[in-house]
């Protein structure tokens, strides 16, 4: 039987009292919006072996609000004080209760949670203080830099040196689940199995490691600022592990099981994003991410692009990419080496309506940028690629094409959707069509190969209702084939409401 | 003979006027030949230039590109433009200035001002009378005073109206006035239009233009904010609108290299890390968090049968999806429902079939490419995303913690699953954090003692 999380509505309700009060209590000229998403998603997901089936009965509420220009003073440069929450809750209504259930070792998967509940976003931002050199942010919030996108709850703050430089700094603790309720396992360093092990036996789930404990993390960017032809960003971050956790996942021969609290790193990264541009020649951009942990350059692209003619962009792309873990992971110290892929790109307005993009290149594994860290000869793999994505839009709706295909030492994965929009009575009902094709193999596994066909069918309606700004309610209906999960279906029932109060 | 002789002469008339004639024809310009009767002049006025001859980039608004059509017709919405006006003639030959016409062009404070002059103010040239619109008049015979003049396709006959005009309001905020305070002239906006004739969306400004300004460092700016709702429509959470009925406004490649074209998801990557301000002008963090931390599968990245198609693009495209999953609580949660994982609910196990290649190619047999020791390499995010570090610490973990195959006659060192260079890290890596050491090695172990 399902059993409401009662901490979860407790916390809805606290943080939906929060900002209504918040709205209602802001300066007349501040401007406030409001937006709800539902959405019911009904599908099953096979198991490759046909049993199990999980099934999948979700429904997915989340809850924007956002305040501008709180203290009422709209001039530029003036002080601005905006508040930004998003709340969001998962419900899955498939779940059977016994794969939540710790004494039912035969069934039960650990983390598994019916309705998970946790706040997105919630912070407070200042911008444009002492002369407008200075900006603030207080809260759970997003950072999205060379090192990846993440966030955070704590305190950030921006200075402009004038014309050179912006500074920022910021500290606080790695969103985790680590309260439960409030958070998601989403921007925490993989390689790690953690979560509530209260319910839990010390020997049962070794590797599910408990996790209790705040993760402190602090770091902070450089970027240049007001240059047309430079933007550069140096990055740098550390969080740190301070969870009580096993170590011994086996019971060792005397009987101990050992286990480690002290402070110790968990990520430690320096990155650097730079973009070179010409408006009329074109542009040269790159990343770089070094873990410091790990000792090894873990990501390194770059691209050049020429703009050959008004309509016409070429380019030149390389992507080389290491896997790297949380410091508390084995998975760190196994040996293993980068994937590497070049392509050429290219991208052309036929019209402007109408314009096509392609990629075109290799990916090689196994190869990395020193000889030691390389695989031998005989364990690199190439694969080829190719992407086209072209489309035709129009005031009220759009034509594409996506391609995608890769093949070689890892088998091949070929094919594309074609798929049309289209509003009518402006906006008032739109409608979605999309057809697919993709034949797939994976050279482990060339038993599970298989070709798909699929289509989905959509469709909405934007009722103008009084009083609010847009509410739109929408359907979608999919089906695909395949010679491996036969027939499947999703229904997709979404409500999307936007107001201004 | 004399007969003779005019035949000979009409004879050489007619070949060396048949030649003439050729070369005549091959002398003419093609389009001459093409049209055929001489054409009438140019009208003058309905085109920035005669016969719409190109307007030379220096005569056009700063920032503008040879061919870019114009400025962006979401910013700027097309016009009907229904009158024959030639500037040149009336700011070079009669020695107008542009607020002799435009007489709001400096007090303006709205992008939604009409600038245009007001019939009347034609009437004192034009000898014509356009106080009461419903029925203007010519007061001459003269030609220009004729409504059909500068009104193109007036006809007299139907109903004496003029077409027309269309002037859509720019979706901008824009104050003349501030500009002209600042001692901006008109042409450093929208180009020499003392030049051209006709003046159309062309002499509009180009948004690379108004960067000259608006995108100085601190000190030099003044009061040229760089905020691009200094100049954009924003909706009420405070970010850059970008939805109009004319389409979306989506931002150039030059700028950052933002051009929103169709192969623009692969690289979104660059203008996000590197100027994540850029991207929150006109999009909330729930537009990324849409993707990046989703709960409805976003199909612009995964195609319609993704649930089957995943395993193979997880082995050739990890770096993709690490940018969105997390590997040990995204896949391996659901890894563990569906049983193909090796620790998982009991129950999903029975009765399954092998998921690797067999045992005897894949643990037993020589490294190579079925061997998982050789994918385990090659592609590690892979492997996390089923297994948890117990289903390797069986094996790799030294025989004092229970693990490695001594029966397998490998012995326990043959086990190690170090790389190359991991002597030369190990030392920092015990240093920061001992947990991923000891979960392998005893702490008495001799081999750590190496790393201390």
């Amino acid at each position: 039987m399902w059993t409401w999380g009662q901490r979860e509505l407790a916390v809805a309700s606290a943080c939906s009292t929060a900002c209504v009060l918040l709205v209602s209590g802001v300066g007349e000229a501040a401007e406030a919006a409001v937006r709800a998403d539902l959405t019911a998603q009904y599908y099953d997901v096979p198991s490759p072996y046909g049993d199990p089936v999980v099934q999948r009965r979700r429904y997915t509420h989340t809850l924007d609000l956002d305040v501008s220009d709180i203290d009422g003073d709209t001039s530029f440069d003036a002080p601005e004080l905006v508040f930004r929450t998003r709340l969001r809750l998962d419900a899955d209504f498939g779940q059977f209760s016994n794969e939540r259930d710790p004494e039912d070792l035969d069934n039960f998967a650990p983390g598994l949670e019916q309705a998970p509940f946790d706040v997105m976003a919630l912070y407070l931002e200042g911008r444009h203080y002492l002369g407008g050199a200075v900006g603030f942010r207080v809260g759970r919030q997003y950072q999205v830099d060379s090192l990846g996108w993440w966030s955070f709850d704590g305190a950030l703050v921006r200075a402009d040196v004038p014309g050179v430089f912006g500074i920022e700094a910021y500290g606080g603790f790695e969103q985790r689940d680590t309260l439960g309720m409030l958070g998601t396992s989403r921007y925490a360093a993989d390689g790690v199995f953690r979560g509530d092990r209260s319910d839990l036996e010390q020997n049962e789930w070794p590797s599910y490691l408990e996790q209790s404990k705040l993760a402190p993390a602090y770091g902070g960017s450089v970027q240049t600022l007001g240059l047309e032809f430079l933007q550069a960003r140096l990055s740098y971050r550390k969080v740190l592990n301070r969870d009580h956790v096993r170590v011994s996942l086996f019971p060792e021969p005397d009987g101990e099981v050992r286990s480690i609290s002290d402070t110790r790193t968990s990520t430690e990264q320096a990155g650097l994003s730079l973009s070179l541009q010409h408006a009329d020649l074109g542009s040269l951009d790159g990343e770089a991410v070094y873990d410091v942990f790990v000792q090894r350059l873990s990501e390194l692209q770059a691209s050049l692009d020429w703009y050959a003619s008004d309509e016409t962009t070429l380019g030149l792309s390389y992507d080389y990419w290491l896997p790297v873990f949380d410091g508390d992971s084995i998975f760190n110290w196994f040996g293993h080496a980068p994937s590497q892929t070049g392509e050429v790109v290219a991208s052309t307005a036929l019209s402007p309506s109408a314009d096509v993009g392609l990629r075109a290149g290799v990916r090689v594994y196994g190869l990395a940028l020193t000889p030691d860290e390389s695989l031998g000869k005989d364990e690199r793999w190439v694969d080829e690629l190719v992407a086209l994505n072209a489309r035709y839009r129009w005031g009220q709706g759009e034509l594409r094409f996506d391609g995608d295909s890769q093949w070689g030492d890892t088998g091949h994965r070929v094919g594309g959707n074609v798929s049309g929009a289209q509003r009518f009575l402006e906006g008032y009902y739109d409608t979605l069509v999309v057809l697919s094709l993709y034949d797939f193999e994976d050279e482990l596994r060339p038993e599970r190969a298989a070709t798909s066909v699929g289509y989905v069918i959509g469709g909405g309606l934007s009722p103008e209702i009084e009083g609010i700004v847009r509410t739109r309610l929408g359907l979608q209906w999919e089906h695909w084939y395949n010679q491996l999960a036969a027939h499947q279906f999703r229904v997709l029932l979404s409500l999307t409401v936007t107001e201004f109060p | 003979m004399r007969q003779l002789f005019m035949t000979r002469c009409r004879t050489r008339l007619l070949v060396v006027g048949l030649l003439f004639a050729a070369l005549l024809a091959l002398a003419l310009p093609q389009s001459a030949r093409a049209k055929g009767p001489a054409q009438p002049p140019a009208v003058h006025g309905l085109a920035p230039l005669p016969q719409g001859a190109p307007v030379p980039l220096s005569d056009r608004p700063p920032g503008a590109f040879p061919h870019d059509g114009g400025p962006s017709p979401v910013v700027f919405p097309a016009q009907e433009i229904s009158i024959r006006f030639n500037h040149r003639l009336h700011i070079h030959d009669l020695g107008l200035g542009c607020t002799d016409c435009h007489v709001n062009a400096t007090s303006s404070r709205s992008s939604g001002d009409s600038l245009l002059p007001k019939p009347t103010a034609c009437d004192g040239c034009h000898k014509s009378d356009h106080r009461e619109l419903h029925a203007v008049k010519s007061l001459t015979s003269d030609l220009i005073s004729q409504c059909g003049y500068c009104h193109i396709g007036y006809q007299p006959d139907h109903g004496d109206r003029v077409a027309r005009q269309h002037f859509p309001a720019p979706h901008l905020k824009f104050s003349h006035q501030a500009h002209s305070r600042r001692n901006i002239g008109c042409a450093q906006c929208h180009g020499q239009v003392d030049r051209i004739e006709l003046a159309t969306r062309d002499q509009l400004p180009r948004m690379r233009g108004c960067f000259d300004c608006h995108q100085m460092p601190e000190p030099a700016r003044g009061d040229a904010p760089g905020e691009c709702t200094a100049c954009h429509l924003q909706d009420a959470a405070g970010r850059m609108r970008t939805e109009f009925p004319e389409g979306r406004l989506e931002p150039p490649s030059w700028l950052f290299n933002a051009g929103h074209d169709a192969g623009f998801l692969e690289r979104h990557k660059f203008v996000a890390g590197n100027n994540s301000e850029l991207c929150t002008s006109c999009h909330s963090e729930s537009y990324c968090t849409d993707c990046h931390d989703g709960r409805v599968r976003p199909r612009n990245v995964h195609p319609n049968d993704f649930l089957s198609l995943h395993a193979v693009a997880a082995r050739q495209n990890s770096p993709d999806c690490s940018s969105c999953h997390r590997a040990q609580s995204f896949c391996l949660g659901c890894h563990q429902r569906v049983g193909v994982t090796l620790s998982g609910p009991a129950e999903n196990f029975a009765g399954r079939g092998r998921f690797h290649p067999p045992k005897s190619v894949w643990t037993d047999g020589a490294m190579g490419s079925q061997h998982h020791g050789s994918e385990a390499r090659r592609n590690l995010s892979a492997c996390v995303s089923c297994h948890t570090e117990s289903d390797c610490v069986l094996c790799h973990a030294t025989a004092e913690l229970g693990g490695g195959l001594s029966g397998r006659g490998g012995g326990v060192s043959s086990l190690s699953p170090h790389g190359a260079g991991f002597a030369a890290r190990c030392r920092g890596a015990l240093r920061r954090n001992a947990r991923s050491c000891l979960t392998c090695h005893h702490p008495q172990d001799a081999k750590l003692g190496q790393c201390r």
